[in-house]
């Protein structure tokens, strides 16, 4: 594979992290601007672990994806009691004071005789773990799908239980989940902090991936199009959010016969694919349809007691 | 304490301009119970459309500012028709995501057409500031102020003593009974987002007659501005939608003054979100219960 195809690959994939971390919140019905900002502790939080305090990589996604869990929960137990807009706003504005706080952040360190480590508004340059220990492109790209597949398969399992009955439970409605005696708030928290979580393993591997990174990559479009992939690929099954970056990025950034008309296409075909479904292309009953015609996973999909149904 | 107090005006002034984009977001909100993201990029259509007129044909500040608001108009209707009118009522998370997608395409029409990154805007008013005692007045920021209460009122009075406005609070309290009454809600939704774009088209005039350029990221920061000042207000309130204006223009004066640019817009944000963890209702607005946000319609 040549480097650019490495390179795009490498971004859908570190991407999808995001967009999946958007999803698992929608999944409880609420709607998230701010998952960039846990990306964005998770870039820093690996960043600093591996390039100033000489961790090695696992530790230091490990905690890319504590912290981010971490501040997931912290600002979720405030803000959770919020519905709809109010609850999209309070994380749009909780992302964007973690991106300005990023800017007047600084922490130096001297290694090997320079100084490196988040500077300001300037970035946090020299992220070189992978460069400094002969990880190649390639076999980074098999780090992140690795990681993928290993979030993807937690998904599963999660929407498989009861766990991610209770999930879409409280997505349909909260009021309904409650007098049926879930604790909505206890796996609201839940779900913040596992979607932190995955939004801090996705900043981790970007900051590894692109050795830099700068407040001003984290800004309210990257959280706005990680809640759109959810959508237009389908919030039916965690496939969905991943479609959604596929169409993005591995169709549209990277054919650059559209160039300078990219979103111009690309606007007006999402705007027209929400018009015939709202729920993206694998929603719900896309997916149930599939599960049917597809015996193998029949057995797995009965078990599904879910409600399938278009929202009306 | 001069300082003080002319930090202080300068931040009405600039807060009525977030005031007037937060009187056409609130009408828009209050309507609908959607987030249109496509507002602030709409208003940038007009602009654009404005500053070629200006760049190409040299159009006097009248003729700018009608195109300005007449192509804020258009471009809303385009957004309503396109992400707004076909959608199921359940589908609000799809509504907002669809602006958003047509935000992008507005964006990019727009640098297609103008391809620089900043434009010139035609000034409002050039003359020296008014002097009240030591502080300093811009005569046009006091156009923006006067504009900005005059146009609050005005809204009031269309919601409160107009047919149409007794229309569309119908429609706010009870869409499927104002449509059992006769009340046409799709022609009456369209207007009141035509109406709410241009509103927001005058307040980006003034802005960037202000400002004296244009680029392409000013439908982000008109789309966010806002917001940002609608819910400080209070949803759906309209004289919220001018206090909140003012009130996020007066915090980032003066965070501006005492702690530099940078903490500008964190102090803002800081505000924003003690308002909706302390106070989600706003200066003005009712409190949110589950019913008023209802998240199948957001």
């Amino acid at each position: 594979m040549d480097d650019y195809v490495i390179g795009v690959l490498s971004n859908i994939g570190v991407i999808s992290f995001i967009a999946l971390s958007a999803y698992l919140l929608l999944l409880t019905g609420e709607i998230s601007f701010g998952q960039q900002a846990f990306f964005a502790i998770g870039a820093y939080a690996a960043g600093i672990a591996t390039a100033l305090w000489g961790w090695p990589l696992a530790a230091g996604l490990a905690w890319g994806a504590a912290t981010g869990a971490a501040a997931a929960i912290l600002v979720g137990v405030p803000t959770l009691r919020l519905h709809g807009l109010y609850f999209a706003i309070a994380t749009l504005a909780f992302a964007e004071m973690v991106r300005l706080l990023f800017e007047l952040f600084s922490y130096q360190v001297v290694v090997d005789g320079e100084f490196i480590g988040p500077n300001g508004a300037d970035g946090f340059r020299g992220i070189r773990y992978i460069f400094e220990n002969d990880i190649g492109p390639l076999r980074f790209l098999l780090v992140i799908y690795g990681l993928l597949a290993a979030t993807l398969a937690a998904f599963m399992l999660i929407e498989r239980s009861r766990l991610g009955i209770i999930f879409r439970m409280i997505g349909e409605d909260e009021v309904l989940a409650e007098t049926n005696g879930i604790a909505v708030a206890r796996h609201k928290v839940l779900a913040a902090g596992l979607a932190g979580a995955v939004a801090g393993i996705g900043g981790g591997l970007y900051a590894h991936l692109t050795t830099y990174v700068e407040p001003r990559i984290f800004d309210v479009m990257l959280g706005v199009h990680s809640l759109a992939y959810g959508l237009i690929g389908g919030l039916g099954t965690a496939f969905g959010p991943l479609l959604g970056v596929l169409i993005d990025i591995g169709l549209l950034e990277s054919i650059r016969m559209f160039a300078g008309y990219r979103m111009i296409i690309f606007g007006g075909l999402v705007a027209l694919l929400l018009i015939v479904r709202p729920r993206g292309l694998l929603d719900e009953i896309a997916v149930h349809r599939i599960r049917k015609a597809w015996p193998r996973i029949l057995a797995a999909g009965e078990r599904q007691t879910l409600h399938l149904r278009r929202p009306q | 304490m001069i300082d003080f107090v002319q930090t202080t005006i300068d931040g009405v002034m600039v807060g009525a301009s977030y005031g007037l984009l937060a009187l056409g977001f609130t009408l828009i909100f209050g309507v609908m119970r959607r987030l249109n993201l496509s507002y602030g990029p709409s208003i940038m259509v007009g602009a654009y459309l404005g500053t070629l007129l200006y760049v190409q044909h040299g159009a006097s500040p009248v003729a700018v500012a009608a195109m300005t608001v007449a192509g804020a108009a258009l471009a809303g209707i385009y957004v309503e028709r396109l992400c707004f009118a076909p959608m199921a009522v359940g589908a609000g998370v799809a509504s907002m995501v669809s602006s958003f997608a047509i935000w992008m395409q507005l964006e990019q029409a727009a640098v297609l057409v103008l391809p620089r990154h900043t434009y010139p805007f035609p000034p409002l008013a050039t003359g020296a500031p008014l002097m009240l005692g030591p502080f300093q007045l811009r005569i046009d920021h006091l156009i923006m102020l006067i504009s900005a209460l005059g146009m609050s009122l005005c809204v009031q009075l269309m919601l409160y003593r107009s047919r149409f406005g007794l229309a569309l609070r119908a429609i706010i309290g009870n869409p499927v009974a104002a449509h059992l009454v006769g009340i046409d809600v799709r022609s009456a939704i369209l207007t009141a987002f035509a109406v709410a774009s241009a509103i927001g088209g005058f307040a980006g005039y003034l802005v960037l007659a202000a400002d004296q350029q244009v680029t392409p990221m000013f439908g982000m920061w008109a789309t966010f501005k806002g917001l940002v000042a609608m819910m400080i207000g209070g949803l759906g309130s309209t004289p919220g939608a001018i206090l909140g204006g003012i009130v996020l223009g007066v915090v980032e004066a003066h965070g501006q003054w005492y702690f530099g640019p940078q903490v500008r817009e964190l102090v803002a944000y800081l505000l924003l979100f003690g308002f909706l963890v302390f106070r989600p209702g706003g200066i003005l607005g009712e409190p949110p219960t589950r019913s008023v946000i209802d998240r199948r319609s957001m």
